[in-house]
């Protein structure tokens, strides 16, 4: 009797084994991928913290006596205060400009049916989708013309306009899922579309408006042709073009100087990763690129 | 204020005065702004890719088709072309095809922690190119490498390559390290996909015995064939502008055989002041962008992009 149970129990477990069999397989794989993808960075932070010396014990050893000089030398050698200051700038202020410029856009595409909407869709795509190197030329003479070129406020213009595509892309998805009925109510007292938009459809909007920028932020703190072309005083570089240095013979010999730079160069964005992770890497954004 | 006209069509005059305020600052301001800082700069590359110009100089010389006879010509120019083409092979091959499988498996709950695995591969698409490519010069350097060292102690050490330096190779360790910084956005793509497809569809797919293989192409891929034709259009541009882990790792080097076209535009631009012959290279993107775009939304995802 009891053997029986026994038997029965243990014909179960091995049913379940045999289900969860290739899923233990399969996180078994994704574990290694996570690895793949953790690993370099794991590797790097590891690498920052070791003092010179222990260099020569190879990629994998662990540090001895941890330390943290070399962020503190990076730091001053690169002076990446300046740096970090004006990444911070350029990403606030460019994507202020961009989210601003794409509000009322995205409010017209997504309420209104306006004749000729489908030309303003492809425009959009262009802008979307145009390699920035076909513009440089270009726009590195309308900056120098307008004595904008190797400005704070020349790029921070670039970045804000070059941004608004996907923000309207991003608002007008947000806008379209606000049901209608909450601005018949408005429309029926006699509001404006101006009244709608401000008080109704904008403080709705606002999750969607701190993805936008949250996204846009991160896309200006990676960026670097523009940057690297528009810029040419030290002054105004931001962190991309800046860190540039440490592939230099100075810096790059014991490894743990540019390991430093680069956990430095990430940590504004790990930050912003950490408090806007699950709205970004759901990727809930994306209904709006469906269009 | 009235109804909206989205029955009916309306003149673009009487839309106008009806909503002074939405055409105003929703339409004219915008497609302004697009007119002066895209428009008038795709209009100028064009123009220039006609003169001699050295960037400086208060004149320009007309040169006719002579910059476009000498790109036929250039080496540089079909090695660029050709390696964009390389990254585009591997961009396709390797993010694309392993974010739909990732996106897949997690969503089928194939894998235990799912949030582990999409946050390790999501997490590099914040990362700037400039410090993935210094991380990856760190990590593939032929002496002190942490990824030859790994090769040698696990016995593979007759893999080991000269990853920047052999030109066969050097096109390719770019791309895939570029592909691991970009697998994450296919990735989340798919993953929101895959989230919009109905769940009866895969359990009545299930019942009728279908394997993962099966579930994989013939219902998952047809029902996300808008966000495949996103995410392919995405890669396509994405290597097409490939550029900073150029400028950072390799600066084309071993001799320009790493150059993309986007790099050749910096350099002979920038760097050789030859601003001409630089903007035709970019009408060659720009031409070679519209060129494939136009077939993709023509032919593989008709209607994919309907608004």
């Amino acid at each position: 009797m009891s053997s029986r149970v026994v038997l029965q129990s243990r014909g179960r477990a091995l049913r379940r084994l045999r289900y969860a069999t290739p899923r233990i397989f399969a996180t078994l794989l994704a574990f290694l991928l996570a690895a793949v993808w953790l690993g370099p960075l794991a590797l790097i932070v590891i690498t920052s913290i070791k003092p010179n010396k222990e260099f020569l014990n190879g990629p994998f050893s662990l540090p001895i006596a941890p330390t943290l000089e070399p962020y503190q030398k990076v730091w001053e050698g690169l002076n990446f205060g300046a740096l970090m200051q004006n990444s911070l700038l350029y990403a606030t202020t460019g994507s202020a400009l961009a989210v601003s410029l794409a509000l009322v856009p995205a409010f017209a595409l997504s309420r209104f049916d306006p004749p000729g909407k489908k030309y303003i869709f492809a425009l959009l795509l262009t802008g979307l989708m145009l390699p920035q190197q076909t513009v440089l030329i270009p726009l590195y003479d309308m900056l120098r013309w307008l004595h904008l070129l190797d400005t704070r406020i020349g790029l921070i213009v670039v970045h804000g306009v070059y941004g608004m595509p996907s923000q309207i892309v991003i608002l007008r998805g947000f806008m379209t899922t606000i049901p209608r009925e909450i601005e018949k109510a408005a429309e029926i007292e006699g509001a404006t579309d101006f009244q709608i938009f401000y008080k109704v459809i904008l403080p709705l909007s606002l999750p969607g408006i701190i993805v936008g920028y949250t996204l846009n932020f991160i896309a200006i703190w990676k960026e670097f042709v523009f940057a690297l072309v528009f810029l040419n005083s030290e002054a105004n570089f931001p962190v991309t073009v800046g860190m540039l240095k440490l592939n230099s013979d100075r810096y790059i010999s014991a490894f743990n100087l540019p390991s430093a730079g680069l956990v430095i160069s990430q940590i504004p964005i790990a930050i912003l990763f950490i408090l806007a992770y699950r709205r970004i890497s759901s990727g809930n954004f994306i209904g709006s690129v469906k269009g | 204020m009235s109804a909206r006209p989205s029955d009916e069509r309306t003149s673009f005059i009487a839309f106008a005065r009806r909503h002074v305020f939405v055409t105003l600052f929703g339409i004219v301001a915008p497609v302004a702004l697009f007119a002066c800082f895209i428009g008038y700069p795709i209009g100028y590359t064009v123009y220039l890719s006609f003169f001699e110009w050295n960037g400086m100089a208060a004149t320009k010389t007309f040169v006719g088709l002579a910059n476009y006879v000498y790109m036929l010509g250039d080496n540089y120019f079909y090695i660029s072309l050709i390696n964009n083409l390389k990254w585009l092979a591997v961009s396709l091959a390797f993010p694309v095809v392993l974010g739909f499988l990732i996106a897949y498996a997690m969503r089928v709950r194939a894998v235990y922690l799912p949030t582990l695995l999409r946050t390790a591969i999501f997490f590099p698409v914040t990362m700037s190119l400039v410090a993935v490519g210094l991380m990856f010069l760190l990590i593939l350097n032929p002496i002190f490498g942490a990824f030859d060292t790994l090769l040698r102690a696990l016995g593979l050490g007759f893999l080991i390559r000269e990853w920047f330096g052999d030109y066969h190779i050097a096109i390719y360790t770019l791309a895939v390290v570029g592909g691991w910084a970009f697998t994450g956005l296919p990735m989340i793509f798919y993953f929101a996909g895959i989230g919009d497809v109905p769940k009866e569809t895969f359990d009545a797919a299930r019942i009728e015995g279908a394997g993962h293989l099966r579930m994989m192409l013939q219902v998952a891929l047809p029902q996300l064939r808008p966000v495949t034709a996103v995410v392919v259009m995405l890669t396509l541009f994405e290597s097409l502008k490939a550029f900073d882990l150029i400028a950072v790792m390799t600066k084309g080097a071993p001799f320009g055989r790493t150059d993309v076209l986007g790099y050749l535009v910096y350099l002979e631009s920038f760097w050789n002041s030859r601003f001409g012959y630089g903007a035709t290279v970019s009408v060659a993107i720009l031409v070679l962008s519209i060129a494939i775009a136009a077939l993709l939304l023509g032919k593989v995802f008709k209607g994919a992009f309907d608004v």
